[in-house]
């Protein structure tokens, strides 16, 4: 088809940004291959390690010595590669209550004991079945951490793998199957990562429409972790700290997992060879992206600076004003992102989801 | 851009060349209202042509939520969102406001309203705020091209939503949410005692029939009724996230209200929340939107079986048109679902994006 062809058919349809040159399809497109499929990718590969030192963990007659620091420490692999997705989900992830498959929060009546144990209890001898018909709160990491690192369980006993071990492997199975499924979801000519690339497609009308669904992702995903320190910090209980609410408390990886996906909201941003959401503003736009620039930086100085897990911030004043800052800092980016970046652009980001009516 | 994409693109659902297929009788495309905001955030009631020609955009103080439209004049209430104290009634050759309908005092307008098929009376959801939750209709009549509340009567049931017409004409189906909300605010008061009900009630105030839904915490909020009197309720579920609850109920003619079949994976795929519904008659489907999982979903009413699945970010309005519905997105292109053959054909719309609130009717 000639170009001209190509314009008439643009203009007569109003897509006026299918031209293969359009800086907002290139950077949708540079995004899902440089910067989506390469971190769930990391998902899938460390969601498939869980099922090897799950296993053996659970060796008989012994494991060896190393293998639950090993399950551990590839818990934490994961929990860091799903935390990078935060401001990721979109398509495949976002769809069918399968981020709640992945990770169970806010648990506010410490759901995830109280169901692990009563399923548990109520299957002994449990199969990959049950676990696949019980609640999500029992199906994912947040169970995962509960199992590898509660005060109360230890499997290095052998009578707590005697108990736990058939519900870890399965998780660890479900993560598995569940991550890989999704990245297929993602990947091949159908995929969703070829909907953000070529337009219009079965999914999206325009660029604009792909380039609105990675920013909200972005916006959705600032938001949660706003959320998610809020909570544990007090903005929701009247200034109590409720450092059980944390995400990932268990094993002390609620700062880690918050710096994981601010990493991944400003590689969002910026993007490989800057083409990502900040290569789209203009020369007189270049204020605003220095702006969000500057309030990435601080949060990664916030961050750096913070030399004690999130419990022990919170049990000590200076602590808990380095955390209240952090609060700050990531809702002045949430709210630059959301209300003055998505102006600057002349994206919609929508507001019928969160409604209510 | 090659032949064979393009043929490829079109056979993928996204069709190209609707625009030009498009021929309305008398030369002149259906007049779609909806409340939109621009993007400083500010409210308007607008009506569209569906060829995308901007009829009018009038400002307007509160956000609306649904349209009533008159029968026969070219009159059409923008009803205010819940809690409103102002609904607008417009001219919908010009977007000429003719009057600002107040709330009655210690009531407020739920988001929902409709005319009675003679033109002379509209019917209001309303909440009463000195008894919060309990639920009235607002009866007015239209007199000299202005609304007056005349009366009203008993929802029979907390924080009533959307009220439609039975095919009867003369009965009003009211979604009663259930929820109780104190005045001015949004905040559910109640959800450990929620009590939504689906009501059938004379245009005289008498009830004909009551009845509830089997999860207390499923609150009823849409509906669509077919002209052989089939009723579909959409709900949205205030408990977990986690829990699995029938998002949509049916009433056949002469049966009780019970779950409408749905799939898994669609139940999954509406995120506990429908938004708006729509029936088309002749060809016996049924639409919902679903914003919060991002998914239109159509269903064969009478098979009750799955139709179409499309991706739609924050989609919401919903109408049935000549070749099958009209969706309407908070974020992206509206489109034209065609679906009068066996795999629905999708074809985006001329319409400005983003920014259409819950509710589309056609004019």
């Amino acid at each position: 088809m000639r170009p001209l062809h190509l314009f008439v058919l643009c203009s007569a349809l109003g897509l006026v940004a299918c031209s293969p040159s359009d800086p907002r399809q290139s950077a949708s497109a540079s995004l899902a291959n440089d910067m989506l499929l390469p971190a769930y990718q990391a998902w899938a590969s460390a969601s498939a390690q869980l099922p090897v030192s799950a296993q053996a963990l659970c060796a008989t007659p012994q494991p060896a010595d190393n293998a639950l620091p090993q399950a551990r420490q590839d818990l934490q692999t994961a929990q860091r590669s799903w935390a990078a997705l935060q401001p990721l989900q979109l398509g495949p992830l976002s769809e069918g209550n399968r981020a709640w498959q992945v990770q169970f929060w806010p648990d506010k009546k410490n759901l995830v004991r109280r169901q692990v144990e009563n399923l548990i209890d109520q299957h002994p001898a449990l199969s990959r079945a049950q676990l696949e018909r019980a609640s999500v709160v029992v199906q994912g990491l947040s169970a995962y951490e509960y199992l590898l690192f509660d005060s109360q369980l230890d499997l290095a006993r052998p009578a707590d793998r005697q108990r736990y071990c058939a519900l870890l492997g399965h998780i660890a199975g479900h993560q598995q199957q569940l991550s890989a499924q999704i990245l297929a979801e993602l990947q091949g000519e159908q995929g969703f990562l070829k909907h953000l690339q070529q337009f219009p497609n079965t999914r999206f009308a325009e660029a604009d429409e792909a380039l609105a669904e990675l920013l909200r992702a972005q916006v959705n995903g600032l938001d949660l972790l706003k959320k998610k320190l809020g909570t544990a910090i007090g903005k929701l209980s009247k200034g109590i700290p409720q450092p059980l609410q944390a995400e990932f408390w268990r094993s002390q990886a609620s700062l880690d997992s918050l710096a994981a996906a601010v990493h991944s909201a400003e590689q969002l941003w910026q993007g490989q060879a800057d083409q990502g959401i900040a290569s789209l503003l203009d020369d007189t736009q270049q204020p605003l992206r220095q702006r969000i620039d500057q309030a990435y930086a601080d949060i990664r100085q916030q961050l750096a600076a913070l030399q004690q897990p999130l419990d022990k911030l919170l049990s000590n004043d200076a602590g808990r004003a380095q955390l209240d800052a952090l609060y700050v800092s990531l809702d002045r980016l949430h709210r630059l992102q959301e209300r003055d970046l998505a102006g600057a652009l002349g994206i919609q980001l929508g507001f019928n989801a969160h409604d209510g009516d | 851009m090659q032949r064979r994409t393009l043929l490829g693109l079109a056979a993928g659902g996204m069709a190209l060349g609707g625009l030009a297929s498009w021929q309305w009788l008398g030369g002149q495309a259906p007049l779609l209202l909806s409340a939109r905001d621009d993007s400083q955030g500010r409210h308007y009631a607008v009506g569209y042509r569906q060829d995308g020609r901007c009829q009018f955009a009038t400002p307007v103080a509160e956000r609306c939520h649904d349209i009533a439209v008159h029968p026969h004049l070219p009159l059409a209430l923008f009803v205010g969102r819940r809690p409103s104290r102002a609904s607008y009634l417009i001219d919908t050759r010009d977007g000429r406001l003719l009057q600002t309908l107040h709330s009655a005092a210690e009531r407020h307008f739920q988001g929902h309203a409709v005319f009675h098929g003679a033109g002379e009376w509209l019917y209001s959801c309303e909440n009463d705020t000195a008894q919060p939750g309990r639920g009235v209709i607002g009866c007015y009549r239209l007199a000299e091209g202005r609304l007056q509340r005349v009366g009203e009567h008993s929802s029979h049931g907390v924080g009533p939503h959307q009220l439609l017409w039975q095919n009867d004409g003369e009965t009003l189906v009211i979604a009663n949410g259930g929820i109780r909300t104190e005045a001015d605010s949004r905040q559910a008061m109640n959800l450990d005692a929620m009590d939504a009900s689906l009501v059938l009630l004379q245009r005289d105030g008498q009830l004909l029939s009551h009845e509830r839904l089997a999860d207390q915490q499923n609150s009823i909020r849409h509906l669509a009724v077919a002209s052989d009197g089939t009723i579909v309720c959409g709900q949205q579920f205030m408990g977990a996230a986690e829990q699995a609850v029938p998002l949509l109920a049916i009433k056949r003619p002469g049966q009780l209200l019970r779950a409408f079949t749905i799939g898994e994976a669609q139940r999954q795929l509406m995120n506990q929340y429908t938004a708006s519904l729509a029936i088309h008659d002749e060809l016996r489907l049924l639409a919902v939107t679903a914003p919060r999982g991002g998914h239109c979903l159509l269903w064969d009413l009478d098979r009750e079986t799955l139709r179409l699945s499309l991706p739609l970010a924050d989609c919401a309005g919903i109408t049935a048109c000549t070749e099958g519905f009209l969706v309407s997105t908070g974020q992206g292109r509206c489109r034209l679902l065609d679906c009068r053959t066996p795999t629905p054909r999708v074809t985006p719309l001329s319409l400005p994006a983003g920014l259409w609130d819950n509710h589309w009717r056609s004019a």
